[in-house]
């Protein structure tokens, strides 16, 4: 939406050349270093790059654009722009100064230049000290309408709650309010809207007040500003009314004017003026070293967490949805192998994923597994590691915290999966810990205090309360992540905020890997630290692993050590391996298992055959064997009497009857099998179901919302118009007005409350005809009651082609 | 950052003994952590509730749990373990049991939630009376060790301060002439005392009797008694009227054949249980005197029957004695709630460096089994497969050389099937006590062995608990109840008394290779090594071979 000041550039009630006379001119006069401050803080500008100033500040002035920067401003600074909305325009900085300090606040005396500043930076507010501006879009936003109430809680003008009303009831109130006549209606309010601005003649009149209108008024004073009233009134309500203090808005609600509500306030526009953020005080304070040496454990922690999740899926991944995510039930089955919470378990999943650790694999049959990344962070030093997983949660957009709530849509938000990205999570994370980073080494903030300073800086315009939300993640994330220790920030957690690299100021907290193991009796070793990686995978095969942490225990059994013999390892690779790396003798037993496991390891052998020749006479088994023509047959001699073949037993029968012999073939227990054919069937199928004739029968919804639609056209296309205009002669054509007679029309039955007949163009150029009840008239669009749809629905008014009123006979 | 111990993501403590502040952090984790492994290099300690509730009802705070941790661990402690020791810890002492001059015994809780939560428990409803005040419900008194068992299971364990009656009193002193209690068997009789009630965790040869003996010392009131079986009862007899002031007549044995109710009672669990028309008809037993304290010998038998009663007697001191909290039926938290927590507890081989309890050498013979047996083992039906090769030929031909080995030296041969140890007593010329031997046989054979009239006794599991054999040196286990690791914990347990000559304990097991009999052997000998008894094994041919 254009603003009209800049485009017109009229010029203002001289007050010197110097002062600006529109926004353009404002920001023309900034200088560069001011222009880029202001498009680096509303990006949205930038987009495309406007041509001219004037360009610049029309974008500035659009809707969408004001509300983005509105949303961006902390409470004070909102409240000052709120105030602004409230104020005369132009404004004296005095009188906003009022507005927000009632003359009393040093605070917000003091706090005001620098929320001003910022508005001024932000090319909300332009304007002299005397004539501070608020850009007309915000004004817009922010100033009190029926539909909209104010944050501030006042309620319209004098001169705006009068602007309907009859004449003669101006000249009754202004009488009733003991001020001498005049037939001017608008020298009426003016001295009305006067007398209400006089502190003075102000308490002079509400100390007549009966006390019960005190208290009516001590309702409404902070808003909101409208009350119920009957067609008979009480009397003080009645002794109100008469004297304007309460002014009519609709028939049967009333509304306290802004003057007589500032009045009451002493001035002040907001109940609350929060000037000075909240403070986020040391809420417990611990020795550095212990907040670091806490936040290395859970440092340690959260790399072991992440390895073994994701070497989890290394062999069979779970399956990607179709929508894509994963299922709840693998979820819960990562959740169970890493002994935490499906919470606790999604943030990991989250976090390996934003690191590139694991993603889906792409094949046809899709599954999450590791990436090659993985294999490349495996090989990194442990404070490196750390520093890549924590150099990408820092910004990730993907919120896990959401995992296994429900999208709008009612579909449950799974990990992986879509819809997790919030893009206010990097912003709020940075800031919350930096909110940490601001208090002393070693101290912790209360969550609360940190929530409220978060919710100064960002007020929430919105009813979500998203940003607490993930605010609170932020916390607990950083927690387990080891970002810091007992709440408050580790020094490597502060280095990953400052952009340094973590990793050199972790690595000392970490426990140094070793290449050694104690053996103990009991069939257990024990690694009293991180294990050097080619030592800790052998010995994972040799031996289960027990209990993790710090130091792993790994416990010997007869099956661990045969799958260490099954993987190829000997008994003597593996009593010297043993020997190697442990600090402690080889105790007896653990040596006599091995060679126990050992000894019977591989007495038994297994192979693959498809079928077998057996012949008791083993001179002609070495005569096939001796055969060539036995060679694609895979023969192996097993046994004297016994030839194992690769080929299949029919294969093998034919092959043999080529070479002369006269073989049988034999059932699974020995007998001689008969060949006949066997009788062909398909496997196990249903009969066919009988498919009836043409589409299933409707049921009565189905009917009946088709017979609404039909109706609901049908009235559109043939409502017959009171004023059947040249441009909208032909019945199933568009009705076609100027912009000004469709504007003039749609306000009249806005007023009215009749339904009009309209032409409207879509966004993708689609024209239809709609039977529409206008309700509101606004900001170019009209919403209102649509027939045709059914519901209540919003047209930009530069799309609707024309309109035209209908015959009262048709609603 | 070089401390002793290392902090499992499990909750397993990882000791370091060698470290120069091992001892100090034993000291600083002992009453919080349950040491559940103590073999040659490392120990591992679990932290459980249960522990951790035992450290609190001794007094102990989660912020001293927290410091040792973060004192002598080598590695940073993760902050999620702290914040739950911290959580479990208190849990503990929420909700307190005590007495009220009106309304009798009631429950309170210093955190109103909590009560608001067990009172909606069903569990809970038919336990409780009228709700006296928002932080008050009346406890009816039948039901003060029904309503800690359930608050526990519920996780809300009570402090019990509801206190004990006296008892009828009666004088009870020790008679220490020329012998004192042990510094340990002291600290356990205070530890107890000043608990209330409780479970004092002693090895066996460590001298639990004299425990008991102390505590009836310090009670000076009428004794209940209540031990595994006859034998034992006897035992515990002979070693009161030797070490106190009590006199035969005071001491009474209710047992299958006497039924004697005196100031001291000494009963076996086995005709407590005794069950007639659905009936328990010597539960009377419990109420025939006004006890002043009841003695649970080898708590980790206690049967189930006796657990319920034991919630009726929760008015009167309760002292529990045994080698192992482990049951292997995992009810630890029935003892903790009925019974009393953990009031003291020396490992093993720390009373063995004392010098009290004598060092033992364990190994493991592995018999090869013929082939005609093996064949026969692998068509054995699955239920009959254990006592197969447990009672094969070839491990009596290995019995013998190892008794023959020993020739001389106090042996004992301890197996699990009759007609094994039958046959085992003809090839060995020896005695065979078993559950048919009458007491009178068995007091006379015990007699022999001590005074080293016969050298080589064959026991059943008769001999599995509180028989008082100093003098043994070898044992021989030839089969055993499957995998019990308490019962290997007892047999050991036989030879552990130290020897006049300092001289060194062997424990043998003959176990048959490839069987199931070794699985089991495995497993028992597991805990043997978790204790801190490393074994050795060897092959039978090597010793049929020096034979």
């Amino acid at each position: 939406m254009p603003e009209p000041s800049t485009a017109a550039g009229a010029p203002e009630n001289g007050t010197g050349a110097t002062s600006p006379r529109s926004l353009a001119e404002a920001l023309r006069a900034r200088d560069d270093a001011a222009l880029s401050a202001l498009l680096h803080s509303r990006p949205d500008l930038l987009n495309p790059v406007p041509g001219d100033v004037t360009q610049l500040a029309t974008r500035a002035g659009t809707r969408a654009s004001v509300v983005r920067a509105l949303e961006r401003l902390d409470r004070f600074t909102l409240q000052t722009a709120e105030a602004l909305a409230v104020a005369p325009d132009p404004c004296p900085y005095p009188v906003l100064e009022g507005l927000l300090s009632g003359g009393e606040d040093e605070r917000a005396r003091a706090a005001l230049p620098r929320a001003l500043d910022t508005l001024r930076d932000q090319a909300l507010v332009w304007g002299d000290e005397d004539r501070l501006r608020l850009v007309r879009t915000a004004r817009e936003l922010l100033a009190p309408s029926p539909q909209r109430p104010s944050p501030t809680g006042l309620g319209p003008t004098v001169a705006e709650a009068t602007a309907g009303m009859s004449p003669t009831r101006v000249q009754e109130i202004v009488a009733a309010a003991g001020l001498p006549g005049t037939h001017d209606p608008v020298s009426a309010v003016t001295a009305l809207t006067a007398l209400f601005t006089d502190p003075e003649r102000m308490s002079a009149l509400l100390d007549e007040a009966p006390a019960e209108a005190h208290q009516v008024l001590g309702r409404l004073v902070w808003g909101p500003p409208y009350g119920e009233v009957t067609p008979n009134p009480a009397p003080p309500v009645r002794w109100l009314r008469d004297r304007g203090l309460l002014l009519p808005a609709t028939a049967r609600t009333v509304v306290l004017p802004r003057e007589v509500a500032l009045h009451l306030r002493g001035g002040l526009a907001h109940r609350d003026t929060s000037p000075v953020a909240p403070p986020v005080p040391a809420h417990r304070e611990h020795r550095p070293q212990l907040v670091d040496a806490n936040a290395a454990g859970q440092a340690l922690a959260a790399l072991a967490t992440v390895e073994e999740l994701v070497k989890s899926w290394e062999h069979t991944g779970p399956p990607v949805l179709r929508a894509g995510g994963l299922s709840v039930r693998d979820l819960k089955r990562a959740a169970a192998g890493l002994d935490t919470t499906e919470a606790s378990a999604a943030f990991w999943i989250e976090l390996a994923y934003a690191a590139g650790l694991l993603a889906s694999d792409g094949e046809a049959d899709e599954r999450y597994a590791p990436t090659p990344a993985f294999d490349d962070w495996r090989e990194l030093p442990p404070a490196e590691r750390w520093s890549v997983l924590a150099a990408a949660w820092l910004p990730a957009t993907r919120t896990a915290g959401l995992v296994g709530e429900q999208d709008a849509k009612g579909r449950t938000l799974s990990a992986l999966g879509p819809e997790l990205d919030r893009s206010a999570a990097p912003e709020v994370r940075r800031r919350v810990l930096e909110l940490l980073a601001d208090l002393p080494e070693g101290a912790s903030a209360d969550t609360e205090a940190v929530l409220a300073r978060l919710a100064w800086e960002r007020p929430v315009r919105t009813a979500s309360d998203l940003r607490a939300r993930l605010a609170g993640w932020a916390l607990t994330e950083a927690e387990v992540l080891g970002v810091t220790g007992r709440g408050a920030l580790s020094g490597p957690g502060r280095a990953l905020l400052e952009h340094r690299d973590p990793a050199p100021l972790l690595a000392p907290l970490l426990p140094e890997p070793v290449d050694h193991v104690l053996l103990q009796a009991d069939l257990t070793a024990v690694a009293p630290g991180p294990l050097r990686r080619p030592l800790g995978d052998t010995l994972a095969v040799l031996a289960d692993v027990e209990s993790k942490g710090g130091a792993t225990v790994y416990r010997f059994t007869p099956g661990s050590v045969r799958r260490a013999l099954d993987a190829g390892h000997a008994a003597a690779d593996l009593h010297a391996f043993l020997k190697e790396h442990s600090r402690t003798p080889v105790p007896q037993p653990l040596a006599y298992l091995i060679d126990d496991v050992a000894r019977r390891h591989g007495h038994l052998r297994v192979g693959a055959a498809s079928s077998y020749v057996r012949c008791d006479d083993d001179a002609m088994l070495g005569e096939i064997l001796a055969d060539k023509r036995s060679a694609g047959l895979g023969l192996r001699r097993l046994a004297p009497t016994v030839l194992a073949a690769r080929a299949e037993p029919t294969a093998l029968l034919e092959g043999l009857r080529a070479m002369g012999y006269a073989p049988a073939a034999e059932s699974g227990t020995g007998d001689v099998l008969v060949a006949r054919a066997d009788a062909h069937r398909t496997p196990a199928r249903s009969a066919p179901v009988p498919v009836p004739d043409g589409p299933p029968v409707p049921d009565a919804t189905l009917l009946g919302a088709a017979v609404r639609a039909i109706r609901a056209g049908d009235l559109a296309a043939t409502a017959v118009r009171k004023d059947p205009g040249p441009a909208a002669g032909v019945p199933g054509e568009l009705p076609r007005t100027s912009a000004a007679e469709t504007l003039a029309t749609v306000q009249a039955a806005a007023l009215t409350g009749s339904a009009v007949w309209i032409g409207y163009v879509n966004a993708d150029g689609a024209a239809s005809q709609r039977v529409i009840a206008p309700v509101r008239v606004e900001g170019g669009f009209v919403t209102g009651y649509d027939h045709t749809a059914d519901e209540v629905r919003t047209y930009a008014l530069h799309r609707v082609t024309g309109v035209a009123e209908l015959a009262d006979d048709h609603l | 950052m070089n401390g002793p111990l290392i902090v499992q993501s499990d909750k397993t403590l990882l000791l370091e003994v060698d470290h120069e502040l091992a001892g100090a952090a034993r000291r600083a984790i002992a009453p919080f952590a349950e040491l559940e492994r103590a073999p040659e290099h490392i120990h591992t300690y679990r932290i459980t509730p249960l522990g951790l509730w035992n450290a609190r009802a001794a007094g102990h705070d989660a912020e001293q749990v927290v410091d040792a941790l973060v004192e002598y661990s080598r590695y940073p402690v993760p902050h999620a373990l702290l914040v739950d020791v911290a959580e479990t810890m208190a849990r503990y002492g929420r909700l307190t049991l005590s007495k009220h001059p009106v309304h009798g015994l009631v429950l309170t809780s210093t955190d109103r939630p909590v009560l608001e939560e067990i009172l909606r428990s069903k569990k809970i409803t038919p336990l409780v009376g009228a709700r006296l005040d928002p932080d008050t419900v009346a406890v009816h008194p039948s039901e003060r060790g029904q309503i800690k068992q359930t608050l526990l299971k519920l996780g809300w364990p009570a402090e019990d301060l509801a206190g004990y009656v006296d008892g009828e009193a009666h004088a009870i002193d020790l008679a220490e002439d020329g012998w004192a209690l042990r510094p340990y068997q002291q600290q356990a009789v205070e530890g107890f005392w000043h608990g209330g009630s409780g479970v004092v965790v002693l090895p066996c040869g460590a001298g639990k009797t004299l425990v008991g003996a102390g505590a009836m010392a310090k009670a000076k009131a009428t004794t209940l008694i209540l031990v595994t079986n006859t034998v034992s009862a006897r035992q515990w007899k002979h070693e009161l009227v030797k070490r106190t002031s009590l006199t035969e007549e005071e001491i009474g044995e209710y047992s299958g054949t006497r039924k004697e109710i005196r100031p001291v009672t000494i009963a076996t669990y086995q005709v407590l249980t005794t069950k007639r028309k659905g009936v328990y008809p010597h539960l009377e037993l419990f109420d025939s005197r006004d006890w002043g304290l009841i003695v649970y010998d080898e708590v980790h038998l206690l049967p189930a029957p006796v657990f319920k009663f034991t919630a009726d007697l929760q008015a009167r001191r309760r002292l529990g004695l045994t080698a192992t909290l482990v049951r292997e039926d995992g009810r630890e938290s029935d003892v903790f709630s009925l019974i009393g927590p953990k009031r003291f507890d020396a490992p093993w081989k720390e009373i063995e460096a004392q010098g009290y309890i004598a060092p033992a050498d364990c190994v493991e013979v592995r018999v090869n089994l013929t082939e005609s047996e093996r064949l026969a083992y692998a068509t054995a039906e699955t239920e009959e497969k254990y006592r197969f090769c447990a009672t094969t030929a070839t491990k009596r031909k290995v019995t013998e050389a190892l008794v023959r080995k020993h020739k001389g030296e106090q042996t004992l041969v301890i197996g699990q099937y009759i007609d094994q140890l039958d046959e085992l007593g003809e090839h060995l010329d020896a005695p065979v006590i078993k559950g048919e031997t009458s007491n009178a046989q068995r007091e006379k054979l015990f007699g022999a062995f001590r005074e080293g009239e016969i050298s080589v006794l064959v026991v059943s599991k008769v001999a599995n608990f509180s028989i008082d054999l100093p003098e043994a040196t070898v044992a021989i286990q030839v089969s055993g109840t499957f995998g019990s690791r308490q019962e290997e914990a007892q047999r050991l347990g036989r030879v552990l008394r130290p020897k006049a000559d300092g001289h060194e304990a062997r424990f043998y097991s003959v176990v048959a290779r490839d069987t199931i009999d070794q699985d089991f052997a495995a497993h028992r000998q597991r805990f043997l090594a978790e204790q801190g008894y490393a074994y050795r094994i060897m092959d039978a041919d090597e010793l049929l071979a020096n034979d």
